[in-house]
């Protein structure tokens, strides 16, 4: 009800400015299947059921300026409005949106979000994890969905260099004992996050390029709700500060990214608690070889992750993984990836073989 | 000014000769208010990227009427293989909800929309609008 009500609000306030515009629109569809095995347990949790069946639905609505863009994802475990953004074109460099957004300061799910099409490898870094698996094993420890206002720039600098902006500010998720919970527009909850702030900058050669780098920042408030009185590790919010670079190099046949985030979490229990920090990166190289196959790996690795009561609630978390693979784009927007992994998580270790079909439709 | 003489020029040419016979250039109704775009803002526009003239945002179309223009569109206009071009307008959609730039097969219905959007922007051969009073040319994107 709120979600229509806001649309009908926005949309009147808009009309006046798109007068004469035709009203245009936009739908893509991303499907993926995967099969997953794993081996090598020693983990009293490895991870994730052993197929999976996923459709992501994006649409746009435009009328003149404005913007109205959605996400859906439906799979076999899950179904959720991932992102519901109203959106003003205020210039040709910025857009400014307000609703549900993925948050900025990630930049593999800025360049990602769910179109598993465009990912190279089958799985994302874990510090990229989605938070909102309710629960599920393997699920993100870092928020990713806000609701509120996220403005996207992109500026002409130093003579042809191109500066992109992001800068987001909405209410954060909420820690429960099901998982991190973040605001649901289509079942709205009492439970209420705090605000945050999350932000990226970048600096590229050129306005095309896809090489370059940034910095990213983020600082979120996370309440718990429902937290278990008896529960060993006791907090009622923590105060999660995030700070990272990553960097881009783009060849003709190769492809190089990486990112480090350097994380400072403070847990209060009635009163603030201890600061904690740790570090978490990963480097991910991708060749492009004959018949339209790539070749990619990646290596993620972290320092104090085992020492982060933070972390603690999130056993299943990667401290460290190794992923190898390759992809065959065979047929016009379809690729087959084969993908090993090696995951040595807070709990135990595991390796996963896996096996996905990946397309982009309409 | 050259570039507005040397349009006129193969204006006056394609009316006296065969000349724009192999000449593709970007057109835009006779009532637009665009005078010229910079190739940066043309190749922008064919990528889905907002481009405004005097705060109104133009629209793309893709003249697909012509097979011999695709690799003109592709070397020329948007400066990347057909592959990369497919995978950028996932990725903007993906990103943005932003929207593809629509694609017309056929001609007649390319100019139509021309005739009727003054934000409409659009690239064909010259031979084929020349003696057209209700198209403008703004630029020679290819010429033999």
């Amino acid at each position: 009800m709120r979600v229509s009500r806001l649309v009908i609000v926005l949309s009147l306030l808009g009309s006046p400015l798109a007068r004469g515009e035709p009203l245009q629109h936009e739908f893509l569809l991303f499907t993926s299947a995967e099969a997953v095995g794993t081996f090598d347990r020693a983990a009293p949790l490895t991870q994730l059921p052993d197929e999976s069946l996923k459709a992501d639905l994006l649409f746009t609505l435009q009328y003149g300026s404005f913007k109205l863009f959605g996400e859906y994802l439906l799979s076999d475990h899950e179904a959720d409005l991932e992102r519901f953004q109203f959106g003003w074109q205020l210039s040709e460099n910025t857009i400014a949106w307000l609703g549900r957004y993925h948050q900025p300061s990630s930049v593999w799910n800025h360049e990602h979000h769910h179109g598993q099409y465009l990912s190279t490898a089958i799985t994302r870094p874990a510090i990229e994890e989605w938070e909102d698996g309710g629960g599920e094993i393997g699920e993100g420890v870092l928020p990713q969905h806000f609701t509120g206002m996220l403005i996207e720039n992109s500026r002409s600098v130093l003579s042809g260099w191109s500066l992109r902006t992001a800068f987001g500010a909405g209410e954060t998720p909420v820690i429960t004992p099901r998982g991190m919970e973040p605001f649901d527009l289509l079942h709205p909850s009492p439970a209420h996050g705090e605000l945050g702030f999350q932000a990226r900058a970048a600096l590229y050669p050129s306005e095309f390029s896809e090489t370059g780098a940034g910095v990213l920042l983020a600082y979120d408030d996370l309440n718990a709700v429902s937290w278990p009185a008896n529960a060993a590790l006791k907090f009622d919010r923590v105060d999660l500060a995030l700070y990272g670079v990553f960097g881009t190099y783009a060849a003709t046949s190769w492809k190089v990214l990486g990112t480090v985030y350097y994380a400072k979490a403070n847990m209060h229990a009635a009163s603030p608690g201890m600061d904690h920090y740790f570090v978490v990166g990963y480097v991910q190289a991708e060749r492009q070889l004959q018949h339209e196959v790539t070749a990619f790996a990646r290596l993620e690795e972290s320092s104090d992750a085992a020492q982060s009561r933070y972390l603690r609630l999130y056993p299943t978390f990667a401290r460290a993984r190794y992923v190898t693979g390759v992809r065959w784009d065979f047929a016009h927007r379809q690729a087959l990836t084969l993908q090993g992994t090696d995951s040595r998580t807070l709990s135990g270790h595991f390796k996963d073989i896996r096996l996905q079909w990946s397309a982009a439709l309409f | 000014m050259r570039r507005a003489l040397f349009v006129c020029l193969l204006l006056c040419l394609s009316v006296t000769g065969d000349a724009g016979s192999q000449t593709v250039v970007l057109v835009v109704g006779a009532g637009s208010h665009v005078r010229d775009l910079e190739p940066i803002a043309i190749r922008k526009l064919f990528l889905g990227l907002p481009v405004f003239v005097e705060g109104a945002q133009l629209h793309p179309l893709r003249n697909r009427s012509d097979p011999q223009l695709e690799p003109i569109f592709f070397q020329q206009i948007v400066a990347m293989s057909e592959e990369a071009y497919d995978r950028q307008i996932l990725i903007g959609v993906n990103r943005q909800g932003r929207l593809r730039p629509p694609e017309v097969t056929d001609r007649k219905r390319l100019l139509e929309l021309l005739y009727s959007d003054p934000n409409a922007v659009s690239f064909v051969w010259l031979r084929d609008v020349a003696h057209d009073p209700r198209i403008r040319v703004i630029r020679v994107l290819w010429d033999e």
